[in-house]
Parts: structure tokens; C-alpha cells; sequence
């Protein structure tokens, strides 16, 4: 199925021809219609600057705010993801972009760091998260050192960096699986675009949308290329949203979401059932409808093209059967592609456009490209103490053999017995580890890092075990909802250029009961104050005998204002008598 | 030096020796006196949700209208599968949940207990949740055959309409999977082992499909096809485990403050709110606790540390399915509203009632009381074999007016001068109470591996052979050693005072995992405490030997296989099944604590 990886391919090229001729932007949609019920949509943003122009900060389609944070923190090749949902390989078949523009659950961040040393590059690290967390309304200053690693096998630098420079190249990367992308990463998201959501297919980018997805993944790709040589280089930035749309929720009026049940006669039932009455329904598969429109989809149509755009440019494209009907408006000119799978459509510019797919009986479907890899990761075993780790791995081709590398970044209180790691080929011992990168963990200061070279041959499954034990954590080191336990980061498999996220874990660790160190607060707070008070009491207070203490009832009070006026009159008299004697 | 010899003194006095058996069974009246308080309002609290994320029937339920024809429609499609084999209902059940858009899986189990096979496929739906990763998943389980075998047909109908109507939400955090298991005994407990990787045989098949960590599981029971009148809660899970107390109330509240449907427990159909029904609600509880068995396919999950109750509507009422399909809709949505694993609330109470319980602290002390009895005598004991049983020589010393042989104590720099006797201690014979001791415990284990390890048809009659071995062996055991070995009254008093000891430590330690257990053998143990040997005088003996045996285990369990009109092979067979699938530990209680310390 490498058919839909060339339409891919000419797309991008096509893009490319584009670029180099004439303009610097180019933007692209992609819809396809995926089982059941469910429709990918890619979009593609692209626009390169010529290296000269980036230097002198002269900035035209590339984002000003992210040139400056990759020049100031030295930043050669930049790769950030957000992601969000699951792919669903079975059913959808392989990954758009072949996985490359998609990363864990959470955000996902890697960059080359141009450095001397190892701790210059951890210091410009440390900056370009920081400086990409603000811009991107993201956690992103929480990728520390215990959340850094630094690949071996899994990523490679772009080509075309300049020899000088991929001496001094530092790869890190970092993961925040818990991080929870939503509209405030949208929003910076979408400002770094030349047509801001305004114009174009980023018109058709509506927060409510896109986060309702089943899946969905944002990335900006920067990194030098040089067309034309070494001595022609440009940086290039490459923005991309896929999302999977379930086109049965997505249609369901933005006033009204609920799923009520539909109203008794517009269920769709099975009336060759012998009960089948009033009242009584067997439902018909509710994967059968596929008829929608990009209002339905998006909630409103596309707000023309983009005019950075080159003339002649077909930024939607459908990857249905030609037999398929599709309707459009505003002028645009259809292209079919020879392969007969794909159209395209080249817009006019100040029109809205809006396609339609009305319902239509096809047998014909656009051939899904078969995934190289299954991958499934879960946890095993119960309990607070210890738990193990199982990935299988499943080959589906029954001709090829795979080759890939298996990469997980453990936190550092999942401490990983590595003499457990287990391969097991259809379930028999097997070797097929190649070769294998193990950093160990250091407590509170950097997590495992594990990077496995495998091959499974064709048609075979292998099952990856390992164990671990778990931390006990210092209580200030438990994030808010702790019992939620931890997210792990997804593990990355990497099948050469193309590239499988697992899903991420969640790690249940011994949990102290929080209101135990209140209630010991509250309890020392008393026990200081009793014995504060004590003590307190025996240095101030002065101890006489009882018989000794002024006593303090009526007769003494009486007899002590006597003398008190006694002295007073006694002092006026002698005052007087004073006054006699002059 | 006051201090001391005062102390030394205080040893000696009479009145002390004879306090501890009237403050043993002091601690044995009081600990039962404790536990009849508890249904008092003074000491039962009022349940109360502690997890505020859980925010039970705060959103409007819309499993209605339309869905009740699409309900009708499969309760059509379960009826007509009725009385089909396992695999061909799989079959079609696997073409319903795919029909919804879900991923299914199959998995194939096999149990072998008590000579008898126990096998089936289960079959299970996962309902991703449409913006999660894999990361949590609820349960939602209906079991194919009911705990009392019956063909659950409403509640399978229901989770496949419940699944087609989750389907149509976007707002779950969680994965939701559809369970059906062909039994409610061994398939749950198949499939949650095999979740967690921890399945013991290679005969209960790994799952192909799998989701994140379990934060709950609800269990619909509903074997009827009328409307019902209330819903009740079942809450045991095995070895008197139980789900955290937030589940149980988010469902009470739920049901009885949303949808208007009247909750009970433990079988108590009318419960009145009463002193007398609230006591009976919480022994009834206490009672199913100390057994330990399952009591739903819900009780599979809790020992891994998933909260899980079954709901069984009953009586005739107004209640439809749709209804119950509501309590579980708002129950999941109270449950995917969860940040956290629920956590907050108790996991060790006694209910009486849908809305009072008692907590651990509360009720613990009672159960530590009876313990605490077995303690206290033991080293009562002790100490008495270590005193010098030399009464009729004070007597005779102090006649003959001769002073006692003085001895100097020494403690610190406190010096006093006692007489010999006071402090003198007799020499202890440990080997022979040591080696009886240990020797009884490990003999536990021989009907523990008996009664696990015979067949279905045998196990009757086995344990008719061993209650009657039972009734002699004691005699025979004591005969012997008194024949081979001729102990000392010493020695008798030793090996009781280890017996007591072990007991009581055995029962403290129990108390707080399974206080229902530990109560209950506390008490029936409680009467050994006051056995010794009474030479001369047969009659009293014989009473004595008579009501002891009455008392054993043996005999209790053939009384309570009576008194609850059971058959004694189906419990035995049950127990083996419990102790064979899943990890029942109550048996070892019975023969590895109760036995040894009653022989």
C-alpha cells in the first residue's frame, strides 16, 4: 500500500516545486474519509526563509517571536508535538506524515542545541523551554533534568546541517505526558501562520473542533535545508494539525450537542426482524452514514484561500474514489489525480468554499496504507511495590522483516530491573534485540533512558518484558492529585523515517493520605503552644507562699484605698503644713 | 527501692494472680457488648460522599425515549440466544458490540477445582475513550449467568444497549469496557487476572486487548424481564474486602435521591431503619465478610484494588429497565468525572444500613477485645508456670516460725531484701509445649491440602471421616503425650499458654484485614480459654469434652450447612473452588488458626 505514502510524497513535492519557484508559503489540506465514520484532516503549513534573511533577523513568513527564541538559545533544528487521543491502527490504518509529525500524548519536544559543552547545552536548553513554555501556553518549563534525555539511536539531525555545526550538535529531548493541550496552544499556534486563522484552511481551525477530536496532534518542524547545495541554505518551518474528526459527533448542531436519543422515527432499525414493531427496534450499523459537508465538520465553510499563497496552488485536497460524488462552491477548479483516489482543488480567493458528500451506496473505499508495526504497551501485576512493563509488537507484513528502535524515557522513581527485560517471539524465547542503549536512572536527577534495536521477522509477534519497582517519594514531590498517579511518557518506535507513539501509562505509586501531615501539624501546633505556655508560665509567673500572696477580696481592696487616701491626705496636710511654715 | 520492692511485691499478690481470666472474660463481654452499640445512632455515622470530583446525580441522564425500542430490540436478540453454548452466544454478542463501533476480544478459560472443570470464553467490548490515551478504564460487566445461575437477560440486554448508547458521548475521560462473562465466578476472575498479568495457569488465556488502569467496575444484575421495585447494593468482595465506601454511596445517593429507586443490603428486603434491623443488617454483613466467598462478579475485582459493587434490582414495581440504565449512566458519569482513584472514603466499615456505617475505628476495639482475651490468658499462664507452687511450704515455713530464706534484689542501685520465694522462678520445660504447639499448627495444614485437593463427589464423604476423626483425635493426641511424655501440670499450662498466644496474635493481626473473620472465630474460640484439666471428676469432663466439640470447627461448619439448609458437598466444593481461583483465604484461617488452637 506505498500509494498513498507517493500521493503524500507528491503533495509535498508539489509543495516544494512551489516554494522554490515563487512564493515562500504554501498551506494544504488533506480530508479522508476514514472507518468507521470518522474523517482525517491534515493540514500543512509550510514557509522557508533563507538563512541570510534569519540571521539578520529580516523575518517575512517565518515567525518572528520563534526565530528569536531559536537564535538566542542557539537552537539549530527544532521539533515540537502536542498531541492528544489515540490512533486507532486497525481501524485507520497507518499514520499520516507515516507518524513523523506526531508525537506522545502531551507535548513532546526535541531540538538540536548547537553547544561546546554537554552543561552550555543544558543551560540553552533550559532556556529554549522556558522561552517556548511562554509562547506556547504550555508546561513546558517542567522539562527538567529528571525529563531530559539525550537519544543515541532513535532521532537524526536533518541533512543538511553544515559540518561545523553537527560537531556541536546536542540532541535533547523531553516529554510532559500529563500536559493537557488544549485552545491556549492552539491560539499561539495558529498566530506563528501568515494568515493567522483568518484566511485560507487555517479559517477552518475552531478550538471547539479540533479538541473534540478522537485524535489530534500539532507540531512545528524547524530545521535548516539546503535545495540547492551547501551554499544555498534556508530554514524551513513546517506547521502541521491532523486531526480525526468523528463525523457523527462533529455534525451534531454547536447549540445542541447532547446525544439525545433520536426521535422514535428517525431510528433506523432492522425491519426484517420478526419482532420488529413501534416499539421495538433492532438498530441498523451506525458506520453506514458517511455523508457530510465541511460546514457540518468544521462549523462553518473556508474563508477562501490564503493570498501568500502562489496562483495555481490546490491547498484541498479529498482522498476519495473518483466515483464519489463530491459538490463544491465558490469557483474552485477541480484536479483529479491520475490514481484515481484523489482530487484537489484550486480556489478562488475571496470566496467561501464548501465542499459537500452526499450520501452515496460505494463499494469502492480509498485503499488504507497497512501500518509496518502494531504496537501496544500496558502495565502488568498489581499492587504498590512492584509492576512490569509489556509491549507487544506485532508484524504484520508477511513478506518483510522490520527493523526499528524501541526507545522509552522512564521517570526516575520507576526503577527498571533491565535483567528482566524478556523478548519473547511468538511466545517462544527468541533473540531479537540487536543492540541496546541503557542510561540508568539517578534518583531526583535524571530518568532511565532505554533505546532497543530490534528486528521481527515477517507475520510474528514479540512480547517485551520488563520489571520495575517503584520509588517512595518525598511528599513534596507528589504533584496535586496525586492519587491520579503518574503519567508516562508514550515509548517511540522508530521504523527509519517513519516513526509509533505507543500510548501513554499511568503509574500508580504508594500515596501517603495528605491529611496525615495536617493533622501532625495541627497536633505539634497544640503540643508547642501547651508547652510554649508551660514554660512561658514558670519563667514570668513569680511563686509565693499562699500565706505570702496580696490577697485580693473586698477587705483588702477597702483597706488598701484607706491607705491610699491616707497617703494622699496625708500628703496634702504635710503640703499645707509646708505652706503654714512660709 | 520502694518502687521496687513494691513492684516485686505487687508480683506476688494474690489478688493480681487471680484477676486475669475475670478480666479476660470481662475483655470478651465487653468486646461483644461493643459491637451490639454500634447500630446505635450514637455510634453508626451517616454516609456521606467524601471525593467532591464525584459529584453523584448532578447531571441530567437521557437514556431514554428511543433507546427503550433499541432495548426491547436486543432483549429480543438475548431471549432468543437463551439456552445456546457459550461460543455461538460469543458469536453473536461479538456482531452487537462491533455493530456499535467497537474493538472486542475473546478469552478462553479453564479452572480446575475440586476434580470439576470450569471453563468458558469471555467476551469483552473497550469503548475508547474518544479523547484519552489508554491511560484509566471503568467496567461495566453483566454476567451471562447470575451467582445463582440464572439467566441474566435484562442486565445483558441492557449493557448492550448502555454500550451503543455511550458510544454517542463525547465526554468520557475514561475507556469504558463492556464485559460479558459466561458465569459469575470463574470468568471475572479470569479476565481480571488475566488484566493484570497475574493469571496462574496457562489455561486462562492472556487478553488480546487491553486499556489502562481499572478505577471501577459495576456488575448489572437483572435476571428477570418485569419492572422492579428496588435496587440492591451487593458489596462483598473476596476475603471480606471491600470497595471503597464512595462507590457504595454514590450509587445510594444516585438511586434514591435522583432516580427515586429505595436501596437495600444484604438481603434485607424491608429494611425498617430499626435498632433490630440495623444490627441484623450489619450481622448479616459481618457474617458474608467472614466467610470471604464471592458474592457477585464484582468481588473479583476488589483485590486488585478496583472498586466494584453488583446491582440486582428485585420486587415488583414501577421501575423499568430504562431506569436501572439511568442509575448506570449517572454512576459512570460520576465515575468519569474522577481525577483520582478513589481514594477519600473508608474501605474498612460495617454497613446497616443504605445510609449509616461504622468505620474501622469504631468498631475495631470489639473485635481486639476478644483477641486481646487470648493474650491475656496466655501470659496469665505463663506466669503461673513460672511461679513456684509451693503454697503448702509458705504455710508449713510460716507455722514452724522460722524466717524464709532471704535473698537480696538488686535493680539500679536500689537494693532490697526480699524473701527467696517472691523472686525465686521455677525453671520452665520448654521443648515438649514448644514441639505440641508447633506440631498441631503444621497438622492445619493436612485438611487444609485435603479439602482442596479431592474431588467434588469424595469431599462429603471426606469430611464425615474427618469430623469423626475429629472427635477422638484430641483424646488420642492427649492420651498419647500423656502416655509417652507424662507431662507436668507446667507443662500443660505452657503448651495452653503458646496455644493462647498464638491465637491471639493470629486474631489481632486478622482483626484488621478481616474483622468479620476475626471476630467470628475470636468467639467461637473464646470458650477454650477456659479449659484446663480437671482430674477426679469424669462427669464434668465428659460435659465439658461434649460442649467442646460442639464447638469445633467441624461442627460448626455442619451447623451452619444446617441451620442455612445447604448442602454440605456444595459448600465444601465451593470453599475448594474459593480457595483454588480466588485466593480465598478463609480456609487457611479455619485450619491453620482455628483447628490447631482448638485441638
Amino acid at each position: 500500500m506505498p500509494q498513498l505514502i507517493k500521493y503524500l510524497l507528491l503533495l509535498i513535492c508539489l509543495g516544494f516545486g512551489i516554494v522554490s519557484a515563487s512564493s515562500d508559503y504554501s498551506e494544504q489540506l488533506l480530508l479522508r474519509p476514514l472507518h468507521p465514520s470518522s474523517l482525517l484532516a491534515s493540514f500543512n503549513f509550510q514557509s522557508n526563509a533563507s538563512w541570510e534573511s534569519f540571521e539578520q533577523q529580516n523575518f517575512r513568513y517565518f515567525p518572528r517571536s520563534l526565530g528569536q527564541i531559536l537564535q538566542f538559545a542557539n537552537t539549530r533544528e527544532l521539533h515540537l508535538r502536542f498531541s492528544l487521543g489515540r490512533w486507532d491502527a486497525e481501524n485507520w490504518g497507518a499514520r499520516p506524515w507515516g507518524g513523523a509529525r506526531e508525537g506522545g500524548t502531551g507535548v513532546e519536544l526535541w531540538a538540536w542545541v548547537e553547544a561546546d559543552t554537554d552543561e552550555e547545552a543544558d543551560g540553552r536548553w533550559l532556556t529554549l523551554t522556558n522561552a517556548l513554555s511562554g509562547l506556547f501556553c504550555a508546561s513546558l518549563n517542567f522539562i527538567d533534568s529528571t525529563r531530559t534525555t539525550r537519544p543515541v539511536m532513535s532521532f537524526q539531525p536533518s541533512n543538511d546541517h553544515s559540518n561545523a555545526t553537527l560537531a556541536n550538535l546536542h540532541l535533547l529531548h523531553g516529554t510532559l505526558p500529563r500536559e493537557v493541550v488544549c485552545t491556549e496552544n492552539l491560539t499561539p499556534f495558529l498566530k506563528l501562520l501568515p494568515c493567522k486563522g483568518k484566511a485560507g484552511i487555517s479559517s477552518l481551525l475552531d478550538g471547539h473542533k479540533l479538541f473534540d477530536a478522537s485524535w489530534q496532534s500539532m507540531s512545528i518542524d524547524v530545521r535548516p535545508i539546503c535545495p540547492e547545495g551547501p551554499g544555498d541554505c534556508q530554514i524551513q518551518i513546517t506547521q502541521t494539525i491532523d486531526m480525526v474528526l468523528d463525523i457523527q459527533r462533529s455534525k451534531r448542531p454547536r447549540d445542541n450537542p447532547i446525544p439525545r436519543p433520536v426521535p422514535e422515527h428517525e431510528l433506523r432499525c432492522d425491519t426484517t426482524k420478526p419482532y420488529h414493531s413501534g416499539d421495538t427496534c433492532y438498530p441498523l450499523d451506525i458506520a453506514q452514514d458517511e455523508n457530510w459537508s465541511m460546514t457540518e465538520i468544521f462549523g462553518h465553510a473556508m474563508k477562501g484561500s490564503c493570498p501568500l499563497m502562489d496562483e495555481g496552488a490546490t491547498p484541498v485536497c479529498i482522498n476519495v474514489p473518483h466515483a464519489r460524488d463530491v459538490f463544491t462552491s465558490g469557483g474552485a477548479v477541480e484536479r483529479k489525480d491520475e490514481s484515481g483516489f484523489m482530487r484537489c482543488f484550486e480556489l478562488a480567493a475571496e470566496q467561501d468554499f464548501e465542499v459537500v458528500l452526499p450520501s452515496q451506496d460505494l463499494p469502492e473505499r480509498a485503499p488504507l496504507e497497512q501500518p509496518l508495526l502494531y504496537a501496544e504497551r500496558s502495565f502488568t501485576g498489581y499492587g504498590q511495590e512492584r509492576g512490569g512493563v509489556q509491549a507487544i509488537l506485532t508484524n504484520p507484513s508477511t513478506t518483510e522483516a522490520v527493523d526499528f528502535v524501541y526507545m522509552e524515557s522512564l521517570p526516575w522513581f520507576m526503577k527498571v530491573y533491565l535483567h528482566t527485560l524478556k523478548a519473547k517471539i511468538n511466545g517462544v524465547d527468541g533473540d531479537v534485540i540487536q543492540e541496546m542503549y541503557y542510561r540508568p536512572a539517578q534518583d531526583r536527577k535524571r530518568g532511565t533512558q532505554l533505546e532497543i534495536r530490534m528486528r521481527i521477522p515477517q507475520n510474528s509477534t514479540v512480547v517485551l518484558n520488563y520489571d520495575f519497582e517503584k520509588a517512595i517519594l518525598r511528599y513534596t514531590e507528589y504533584p496535586p492529585d496525586a492519587n491520579r498517579g503518574f503519567d508516562i511518557a508514550a515509548a517511540v518506535i522508530t521504523i527509519g523515517n517513519v516513526s509509533i507513539r505507543t500510548t501513554s501509562l499511568l503509574l500508580s505509586l504508594p500515596t501517603p493520605d495528605f491529611s496525615m501531615p495536617y493533622n501532625v501539624i495541627i497536633l505539634t501546633s497544640t503540643v508547642m503552644a501547651l508547652a510554649f505556655g508551660m514554660v512561658f508560665n514558670l519563667l514570668v509567673r513569680r511563686f509565693v507562699g499562699a500565706d505570702e500572696a496580696e490577697q485580693w477580696d473586698i477587705r483588702a481592696i477597702r483597706l488598701r484605698l484607706l491607705a491610699q487616701l491616707r497617703t494622699i491626705i496625708g500628703r496634702f496636710k504635710k503640703e499645707q503644713k509646708v505652706v503654714k511654715t512660709e | 527501692m520502694a518502687l521496687l520492692s513494691s513492684g516485686v511485691l505487687l508480683k506476688r499478690d494474690p489478688r493480681l494472680l487471680k484477676l486475669p481470666p475475670y478480666l479476660s472474660f470481662l475483655c470478651i463481654a465487653v468486646g461483644i457488648a461493643w459491637l451490639l452499640l454500634l447500630p446505635l445512632n450514637d455510634y453508626s455515622r451517616r454516609t456521606y460522599i467524601s471525593e467532591n470530583a464525584l459529584l453523584p446525580g448532578q447531571v441530567h441522564t437521557y437514556f431514554a425515549g428511543s433507546d427503550q425500542h433499541v432495548f426491547r430490540g436486543f432483549k429480543h436478540e438475548v431471549d432468543a440466544l437463551e439456552g445456546k453454548s457459550n461460543t455461538e452466544v460469543n458469536d453473536k454478542l461479538e456482531e452487537f458490540f462491533k455493530a456499535a463501533g467497537l474493538k472486542v476480544a475473546r478469552q478462553k478459560f479453564e479452572y480446575k477445582s475440586a476434580g470439576e472443570v470450569y471453563q468458558g470464553e469471555n467476551i469483552y467490548a473497550i469503548l475508547h475513550a474518544p479523547r484519552g490515551d489508554a491511560t484509566e478504564a471503568i467496567v461495566l460487566v453483566g454476567a451471562w449467568k447470575n451467582v445463582e445461575e440464572e439467566f441474566n437477560r435484562s442486565g445483558v440486554a441492557l449493557v448492550l444497549t448502555l454500550a451503543r448508547y455511550f458510544k454517542r458521548w463525547s465526554l468520557w475521560s475514561k475507556d469504558i469496557i463492556f464485559l460479558v462473562t459466561p458465569d459469575s465466578r470463574a470468568g471475572p476472575q479470569a479476565w481480571v487476572d488475566a488484566y493484570h498479568d497475574t493469571q496462574s495457569s496457562p489455561a486462562i488465556q492472556p487478553l488480546p486487548l487491553k486499556s489502562g488502569a481499572l478505577q471501577g467496575a459495576v456488575v448489572i444484575d437483572y435476571p428477570f424481564n418485569h419492572r422492579f421495585e428496588s435496587l440492591h447494593i451487593v458489596y462483598d468482595g473476596i476475603n471480606g474486602q471491600l470497595p471503597n465506601l464512595d462507590l457504595f454511596n454514590t450509587v445510594v445517593s444516585i438511586a434514591s435521591g435522583q432516580m427515586g429507586i429505595g436501596v437495600t443490603l444484604q438481603r434485607m428486603w424491608n429494611h425498617k431503619d430499626d435498632y433490630r434491623e440495623r444490627l441484623q443488617t450489619m450481622l448479616r454483613g459481618m457474617l458474608k465478610q467472614g466467610l470471604g466467598h464471592a458474592s457477585g462478579p464484582h468481588s473479583s475485582f476488589i483485590p486488585y484494588h478496583v472498586d466494584a459493587i453488583t446491582l440486582q434490582p428485585y420486587g415488583e414495581g414501577w421501575q423499568d429497565e430504562m431506569a436501572m440504565g439511568r442509575v448506570i449512566e449517572s454512576t459512570f458519569r460520576s465515575l468519569n468525572n474522577l481525577l483520582e482513584h478513589l481514594h477519600q472514603s473508608f474501605f474498612f466499615y460495617l454497613l446497616m444500613h443504605s445510609g449509616r456505617f461504622v468505620s474501622i475505628g469504631t468498631y475495631l476495639p470489639s473485635a481486639m477485645l476478644v483477641a486481646i482475651n487470648f493474650t491475656i490468658m496466655a501470659i496469665y499462664l505463663w506466669v503461673k508456670s513460672g511461679t513456684p507452687n509451693s503454697k503448702s511450704t509458705k504455710v508449713a515455713s510460716t507455722m514452724e516460725g522460722k524466717p524464709a530464706p532471704l535473698e537480696v534484689a538488686k535493680a539500679g542501685d536500689a537494693i532490697a531484701i526480699l524473701p527467696e520465694e517472691i523472686t525465686g522462678v521455677r525453671e520452665r520445660e520448654l521443648f515438649l509445649p514448644l514441639a505440641v504447639v508447633a506440631g498441631t499448627q503444621f497438622l492445619g495444614v493436612l485438611p487444609l491440602y485435603i479439602f482442596n485437593h479431592t474431588t467434588h463427589s469424595m469431599l462429603s464423604i471426606v469430611f464425615g471421616i474427618f469430623a469423626i476423626l475429629n472427635t477422638v483425635l484430641p483424646y488420642f493426641i492427649s492420651k498419647s503425650i500423656i502416655d509417652y511424655f507424662g507431662p507436668t501440670t507446667q507443662q500443660y499450662q505452657l503448651i495452653k499458654s503458646f496455644s493462647l498466644l498464638l491465637l491471639g496474635m493470629f486474631l489481632s493481626s486478622l482483626a484488621t484485614l478481616n474483622f468479620s473473620l476475626a471476630f467470628l472465630v475470636g468467639l467461637f474460640a473464646a470458650p477454650l480459654t477456659y479449659i484446663q484439666p480437671l482430674p477426679g471428676r469424669p462427669i464434668l469432663v465428659t460435659v465439658l469434652s461434649l460442649l467442646i466439640n460442639v464447638l469445633a470447627p467441624t461442627a460448626v461448619i455442619l451447623a451452619g450447612v444446617f441451620a442455612w439448609e445447604l448442602n454440605l458437598g456444595e459448600v465444601l466444593k465451593e470453599a475448594a473452588f474459593g480457595w483454588d481461583i480466588w485466593g480465598m483465604n478463609t480456609q487457611v484461617v479455619v485450619w491453620c488458626v482455628w483447628w490447631p488452637a482448638w485441638l
